[in-house]
């Protein structure tokens, strides 16, 4: 029983851009075990794994699998190894039925197979392992605990012995989640290894045997999950000394000036991504929502914004009900909204100018839909100017600016606006600890200026640094709302894991 | 009123600004012209021509008229724009052939029966407009893919002006052709420095300008451009990427519309029954759009430069007996080569990204 199945020693990955994903990490998981992979967003856990599947090549390191080393050249060599991976996003053709996307993935390690053969072996292997998949049926019209059961089939059918599984039960209603950890249990008996990627506290206790927590690229420790409870884990992935502290005056606040009332929203699916959220935002506070990624942040933000649907629900911005408001509208009535993504935020191919006027255009708008373009120079040398953004001109392309330098311009093309609530999601993702700084102190100053912030982050050291009251988001409900000295980073650890502390 | 001198200024602060683009710009252009009669002397050598000799004819025949070069230019200037307004909106619009049909269609039967050249004009324009609206409803509220739906409008509208010129517009006293435009509505030609210069070239350079105006300095333009380069980012500032597919392809078929219309009012007169006159600007104009890097003011000079190539075409072929295709086989390697610094600048980025994440 401790035989290990997949040995990691002394994985480094330093990314081509300097950033250091994976520092000295070492990763033993048993043979027939169930193994936890807990941490927070950027800890590290899906690099790892990419590394075991093959994916990605890691900087320095050893991979041993079953006691022979090995050196993977693309996840073809990683399956045929015996290790599988069932994503997040599933990669099965949506268009095809549960058996023709088995024999397609069925062919890469036999080639010579026909449907029938395919079929055959697919339903004995649901005999053994206990799980049921309609064969004949096309894949998209299947609910998605019933594809996810396909892609551990899939895996299966190409002899995995390994099976990684990433963040399955985010996907999945609870009942769905019930049957996953049935059937890992049966995978269990049967001798499969399962590494189980999550940050949810409560699921990683209740099904692995041994759990690893990463935090920022380090490995923290391997536990038997028998002797940590769940206060140990959020410790263990949440602990770290507060860097970069900022100073800021007690806030002030002032009137309500955003009320988001029982909100209900879907994500791309269709599935509620935002279940019931009710917030209050003052003028002249912080309000921070942390959490882990893809816990119905951005579904939040953008349902706020107007981008997406609200199916229930009411926002009030002031004394006016926007719920029923197109976008323009709400930003028109003083709302901003500073995306998660610079992608979706700017448009990488068009010049500073014309990105700062995105979301402006009504400022240079002149008769016939007429763009006053001097206006708009006008509007872009205000942002340059008030946030210090380098750039060789108004009229260089976006795309040449410094990750920084075009955060800067999206936060500065907001509040030249001068609006009164702000939704700023992820606003120093991926910067520099300068650039990090002088954002940072931008929102604190809004703030001073009686400004009412949305901040929605998954970096605990920001949400703690600048929140003056914290709201934790887990799977799309609001965990807790208090302020900052209520919690304890334990605590934060625990609901954002989804337990709630006593 | 700004100076003149702060307009320059200005000019070149905007040149110098983007100079990496505009430089990158013009050396994919001239390199994939380069390539294009690279590759086309050897396709001549490999067929027993001297290419030396067929380029010499083919610039020496194809650009020496000027008149000509750019009456001919004229309708591929607006075909150009058919394809190219809607690709800056993010579509796909090889129907600029036939939106070029109806208006030459609608242009034609106006100018006949009315006699009135304006009118004619105006609802070819309205034709062609309809015709890109109607792809394009079908794209955004059916789903339906535009270039399958414009595959099939094209064929349709071919096979129904051939029927229409050979059957009830047909002209009984030149049976090989349709029912002509009357003197009094056709589009006269303007001697200027003893050049003859086309009305219907000045008016297509009009369209051009005013379509460059619409898409850099209005409203509408500049939501065209942000769906076309990002629609998620159109969606965050409020605006419809869907709406401007529509619009896009409402001024690119409007394009295709005029085009026709100048075509038969200032140039052929009347549509032949083989549709030889018509048949393949809108093709053309998707290779003289991409040569002009979706600029209307680019599209006019790459116009006039596959215009003068089809005319020196036609010459190579009369002198050397050459194959009467090499105007079109030049075209296509310049096309593909075009192509070539997007694909190999995509797959840079994707490359690029790919190493971000390993």
């Amino acid at each position: 029983m401790t035989e290990p199945a997949v040995e990691m020693l002394h994985i480094t990955k330093i990314y081509p851009d300097g950033v250091v994903a994976l520092r000295d990490v070492n990763f033993v998981v048993h043979k027939g075990e169930i193994h936890g992979l807990l941490g927070e967003n950027g800890a590290g856990k899906t690099t790892l794994m990419r590394i075991l599947y093959g994916e990605i090549k890691p900087t320095k390191g050893e991979i041993i699998i079953f006691g022979k080393k090995v050196k993977f050249r693309g996840p073809w060599d990683a399956i045929k190894h015996g290790i599988g991976m069932v994503y997040q996003k599933f990669t099965l053709i949506p268009t095809f039925t549960v058996i023709e996307n088995l024999h397609l993935s069925h062919l890469a390690i036999n080639p010579k197979a026909t449907v029938a053969e395919t079929r055959k072996k697919a339903e004995e292997l649901m005999e053994t392992v206990g799980l049921k998949v309609p064969l004949d049926s096309v894949v998209e019209e299947l609910p998605i605990g019933v594809q996810q059961r396909v892609e551990i089939i899939k895996t299966l059918l190409r002899d995995a012995k390994i099976l990684i599984l990433d963040e399955p039960t985010s996907v999945l209603t609870p009942i769905e989640t019930e049957e996953l950890f049935k059937t890992l249990a049966r995978l269990k008996e049967l001798g499969i290894t399962v590494i189980f990627i999550t940050h949810k506290l409560k699921e990683v206790k209740r099904v692995t045997d041994r759990i690893t927590v990463l935090r920022r690229g380090r490995k923290i420790d391997t536990v038997e999950t028998a002797k940590v409870t769940e206060v140990d884990l959020a410790r263990m992935m949440v602990q770290r000394e507060i860097v970069l502290k900022i100073e800021k005056k007690p806030a002030k606040p002032g009137r309500i000036a955003l009320v988001i009332g029982d909100l209900w929203v879907k994500d791309e699916r269709g599935i509620d991504a935002v279940k019931g959220v009710s917030l209050e935002l003052r003028e002249g506070e912080i309000l921070g929502i942390a959490g882990v990624q893809g816990n119905g942040q951005r579904e939040l933000a953008e349902a706020i914004a107007g981008i997406r649907k609200i199916y229930k629900g009411r926002i009030k911005l002031y004394d006016k009900d926007i719920t029923h408001f197109s976008t323009l509208e709400r930003y028109r009535n003083g709302l901003a909204y500073v995306p998660d993504s610079r992608v979706v935020g700017l448009v990488l191919d068009m010049t500073l100018r014309e990105n700062v006027v995105l979301t402006n255009i009504y400022r240079i708008l002149g008769r016939l839909g007429y763009l006053d373009w001097a206006k708009g120079d006008e509007i872009a040398r205000k942002v340059v100017e008030e946030l210090e953004v380098v750039t060789p001109s108004i009229l260089t392309p976006v795309k040449y600016l410094s990750g920084g330098n075009q955060q800067k311009v999206m936060v500065g093309r907001e509040i030249v606006r001068e609006p009164q609530v702000f939704i700023v999601a992820e606003p120093t993702q991926g910067l520099d600890v300068g650039a990090t700084e002088f954002i940072r102190k931008m929102l604190i100053k809004l703030r001073d200026n009686g400004k009412a912030i949305l901040l929605i982050s998954t970096d605990l050291d920001e949400i703690l640094q600048l929140s003056d009251r914290i709201a934790v988001i887990y799977e799309g409900r609001i965990m807790a709302v208090g302020k900052p000295e209520e919690f304890t980073l334990e605590k934060l650890g625990l609901l954002m894991g989804g337990v709630h502390a006593e | 009123m700004p100076s003149k001198d702060g307009f320059f200024q200005k000019l070149r602060a905007r040149f110098r600004a983007r100079a990496q683009d505009y430089g990158m710009a013009a050396l994919e252009v001239f390199l994939s012209a380069a390539i294009g009669f690279l590759a086309g002397a050897i396709a001549l050598l490999v067929l027993g021509y001297d290419p030396l000799r067929v380029y010499e004819v083919l610039f020496s025949w194809g650009y020496t008229d000027v008149g000509y070069l750019l009456l001919k230019s004229t309708p591929l200037i607006m075909t150009a724009i058919a394809f190219s307004i809607p690709a800056l909106a993010g579509v796909f619009n090889i129907g600029g052939e036939s939106q070029l049909y109806v208006g030459a269609l609608l242009g034609l039967l106006v100018a006949y029966y009315i006699h009135n050249a304006p009118l004619a004009i105006i609802v070819a324009i309205l034709g062609g407009a309809g015709l890109g609206l109607f792809i394009a409803l079908l794209r955004v509220y059916r789903g339906i893919n535009e270039v399958i739906t414009a595959i099939m409008v094209n064929w349709i509208m071919y096979w129904l002006l051939a029927y229409l010129v050979t059957g009830p517009f047909n002209n009984p006293k030149l049976p090989q052709q349709s029912v002509p435009v009357p003197k009094s509505a056709q589009i006269p030609m303007f001697s200027v420095v003893g050049v003859n210069i086309a009305g219907s070239f000045i008016l297509a350079v009009i369209g051009a300008l005013v379509i460059y105006y619409i898409v850099f300095y209005t409203k509408t333009g500049y939501i065209m451009r942000v769906s076309g380069l990002s629609p998620a980012s159109a969606k965050y500032a409020g605006f419809s990427p869907e709406k401007a597919i529509l619009t896009s392809m409402l001024i690119g078929g409007a394009a295709a519309g005029l085009g026709g219309a100048l075509l038969v009012l200032g140039d052929v007169h009347s549509i032949d029954t083989t549709l030889s006159a018509v048949y393949g600007l809108g093709f053309t104009g998707i290779g003289i759009g991409l040569l002009g890097r979706n600029n209307p003011i680019g599209i006019i000079f790459a116009a006039i430069f596959f215009s003068g190539l089809l005319i020196g075409g036609q010459y190579v072929e009369l002198f050397l007996n050459a194959p009467p295709n090499l105007s079109d086989f030049l075209i296509g390697v310049i096309v593909i080569a075009l192509s070539i610094p997007y694909a190999y600048r995509f797959i840079i980025s994707w490359i690029k990204r790919r190493r971000m994440t390993k």
